[in-house]
């Protein structure tokens, strides 16, 4: 019976849409994710809830079901997307536990008609689109934040994420791209912080004592509150420490601010592109071009929205930010401007 | 070579220590002499909390092979969690807070014990599974919400006199102790006895469950007690801060000189072998070398040193 529901409606949807812009009401959007074991992860599924709940009800569209495999195994998502594409979803959004591990189930998936976003963790297949993370370019904006604010250069500390992983290498290739076309800044340190605070505050306590005087740091996020930590036991002025969103960096820079002034920005990826790549995955049913290639925006927090954004910020978790219709038109909108 | 020099070079911890300062040396020759002192201050700081755990890692893997805790990095992360929330940054709270991290503590080894006596669980099985339960309880109680420790807790934990912290000279302190109980009480002398021969030591009388049961206490007393001063010294409890603990804590026990089958303890390397380890790190990161090498460079280097500190004993 439901498949003739489903055949039923697919048939009468493809009339509609004949006429004028498809309506999406009758269509059901799943969320295919990988991993649920951080804040991260955490505050991106609620942001689901939270946005396509309301659409739900709203009558945007007739369901935005979330699932989450336990193990985190490309096998396992890759089961659970056929069971999706046998389910009749009509798009699937998609957070991958692989770049190409999945490529076999989602090429399934569009070849029973179904829009496959990928978000975040990609995937290469070409009928999919996919909503990446520009991480080279958020390692240069961290530099020319730092031209910016200090004409006069100087010494740079660096700390990396976890050796040997994709995002470490681009975060930290922007970084050294955004030095050598900035040329008053020198990089005289560079440590491993595990994007976790107490590996970076022990890596920079280690590096410190052999490092000259340093203006800036440039980080990866997660550890700019262990390198303040270490800077500070030190006895050493504290330099621009560039932030990466998460509660506890915020919360120090606010005191920081409200103590002596202290500026500096923060810049991450806030969890709710989950709901960006949910309004892609509508405007595409709704029948409009998307470039198959969208890039995340940055959330960067500055001096003047820093109360705001840390109120935003729940205790523990990183800052976040629920994306809308309009945001998603406009991120397309730059796509094709390119 | 006078006897008293002679005596000391076959001292298994000599080489631990030799390499932290050969590792020290290194590393200023390199900067040409800059932070030479400041390196020292940081590794102090940081190794003290790889020696608070060590000391009871220590004890229970002198206990005989089988025996090793490796509930220490969630007994950390609780004990924090539980000391830094019901402190909420009060100066007043400090005592209350160290007296509940010294509760979590014995609650955790109490527990640990139970699983191996009771349920006659393997130590490593009973600690592994327990260490879930302790950090799901931490994540439960505080869902990884960072509080600040009380302004006067960090002040000490962070505070150091001509270079030396505080906390590292309470610390040394301690081991001094443990050196002293590991040697001149039964209760020391008890623990090595059950780790050459359990059974021989069971027919000389000594209780071994009980001496079981007090070290298995003591190495989680002490961890709880670590998870106290390092959440006020790293400015608050985060739910990953006993992670690079677990590995540590074997590592500074082994290069320290003690031995991994049981039956010898060794406290005064632990300190050398802590240091050493950070030293490491900050030697590998001053020369500026990329993260494979680095990886690969203090693989060899703590191979070598277990190799040289071997070596010596075989000789005898």
């Amino acid at each position: 019976m439901k498949w003739i529901n489903v055949a039923l409606a697919t048939g009468l949807l493809a009339l509609a849409g004949g006429s004028a812009a498809a309506d999406t009401s009758d269509k059901r959007i799943a969320l295919s994710n990988n991993y649920a074991g951080n804040s991260w992860r955490q505050a991106m599924l609620r942001s689901w809830e939270n946005v396509t709940g309301q659409a739900v009800t709203d009558g945007v569209v007739a369901a935005a079901d979330a699932f989450t495999t336990a193990e985190n195994q490309v096998t396992e998502q890759a089961a659970q997307i056929q069971n999706l594409i046998l389910e009749g979803y009509d798009a699937i959004v998609l957070n991958a536990a692989s770049p190409e591990g999945l490529n076999g189930a989602v090429k399934e998936a569009c070849d029973a008609g179904i829009t496959v976003v990928s978000f975040d963790g990609v995937v290469t297949e070409p009928c999919a689109w996919r909503i990446a993370v520009d991480f080279k370019q958020m390692g240069k904006d961290e530099v020319l934040y730092l031209a910016e604010k200090l004409p006069d250069g100087g010494n740079l500390l660096e700390i990396r994420g976890l050796a040997g992983v994709f995002v470490d290498d681009e975060i930290s290739a922007g970084i050294h791209e955004g030095v050598a076309e900035n040329p008053q800044f020198t990089i005289v340190g560079s440590v491993h912080g595990d994007w976790a605070q107490d590996v970076a505050q022990k890596a920079v306590a280690g590096i410190l004592p052999s490092l000259p005087e340093i203006v800036g740091v440039v980080t990866q996020g997660g550890d700019g509150y262990g390198a303040a930590q270490a800077i500070k036991a030190a006895g050493r002025d504290m330099p621009v420490i560039v932030m990466g969103n998460r509660h506890d960096e915020l919360t120090w820079w606010k005191e920081q601010k409200d103590a002596n002034g202290y500026e500096t920005m923060s810049v991450s990826i806030a969890p709710g592109v989950s709901t960006l790549a949910f309004w892609v995955a509508r405007m595409i049913l709704d029948g409009e071009e998307v470039p198959k290639d969208l890039t995340v925006p940055f959330l960067r927090i500055d001096q003047g929205n820093l109360e705001e954004n840390l109120a935003n910020t729940e205790a523990g978790g990183v800052a976040n930010t629920l994306y809308s219709a309009e945001d998603a038109a406009r991120v397309v909108a730059e796509a094709k401007g390119m | 070579m006078p006897a008293a020099v002679k005596q000391i070079m076959e001292r298994p911890w000599i080489w631990a220590y030799v390499a932290a300062i050969g590792v020290w040396i290194a590393t200023i020759i390199f900067t040409q002499g800059q932070g030479g002192g400041d390196l020292l201050t940081a590794a102090l700081a940081f190794a003290t909390f790889s020696v608070i755990v060590a000391l009871g890692q220590m004890m229970v893997i002198t206990l005989g092979p089988g025996n090793v805790d490796l509930s220490i990095p969630a007994t950390m992360t609780l004990a924090g969690t539980v000391a830094t929330k019901v402190m909420d940054t009060q100066d007043s709270m400090i005592l209350v807070g160290f007296l509940l991290a010294l509760a979590v503590g014995l609650g955790v080894g109490l527990f640990n014990y139970g699983l191996i006596r009771l349920l006659q669980i393997p130590p490593i099985i009973a600690t592994l599974s327990s260490s879930f339960l302790f950090q799901s309880a931490a994540i439960w109680y505080n869902r990884g919400l960072r509080i600040k420790p009380p302004p006067q807790l960090a002040d000490i934990a962070t505070r150091d006199v001509f270079g030396l912290p505080l906390l590292a000279a309470a610390i040394i302190l301690l081991a001094v102790v443990v050196h002293v109980v590991l040697h001149r009480t039964t209760y020391g002398r008890a623990v090595t006895a059950i780790g050459q021969n359990t059974r021989a030591a069971a027919l000389a009388g000594i209780n071994v469950d009980r001496v079981r049961f007090q070290t298995y206490i003591f190495c989680a007393v002490l961890a709880a007690v670590n998870g106290y001063f390092f959440s006020a010294f790293s400015g608050g409890a985060a739910l990953n801060m006993g992670q690079a603990y677990l590995l540590n804590s074997i590592a500074v026990v082994v290069i320290g000189g003690t031995s991994v089958a049981g039956g010898f303890a060794n406290v005064p390397g632990l300190w050398a072998a802590a240091m050493f380890l950070f030293l490491v790190e900050a030697m590998l990161n001053t020369f500026g070398l990329g993260a494979g090498i680095r990886l690969v460079l203090t693989g060899l280097i703590i191979v070598g040193v277990i190799i040289a500190a071997g070596g010596k004993r075989a000789e005898r």
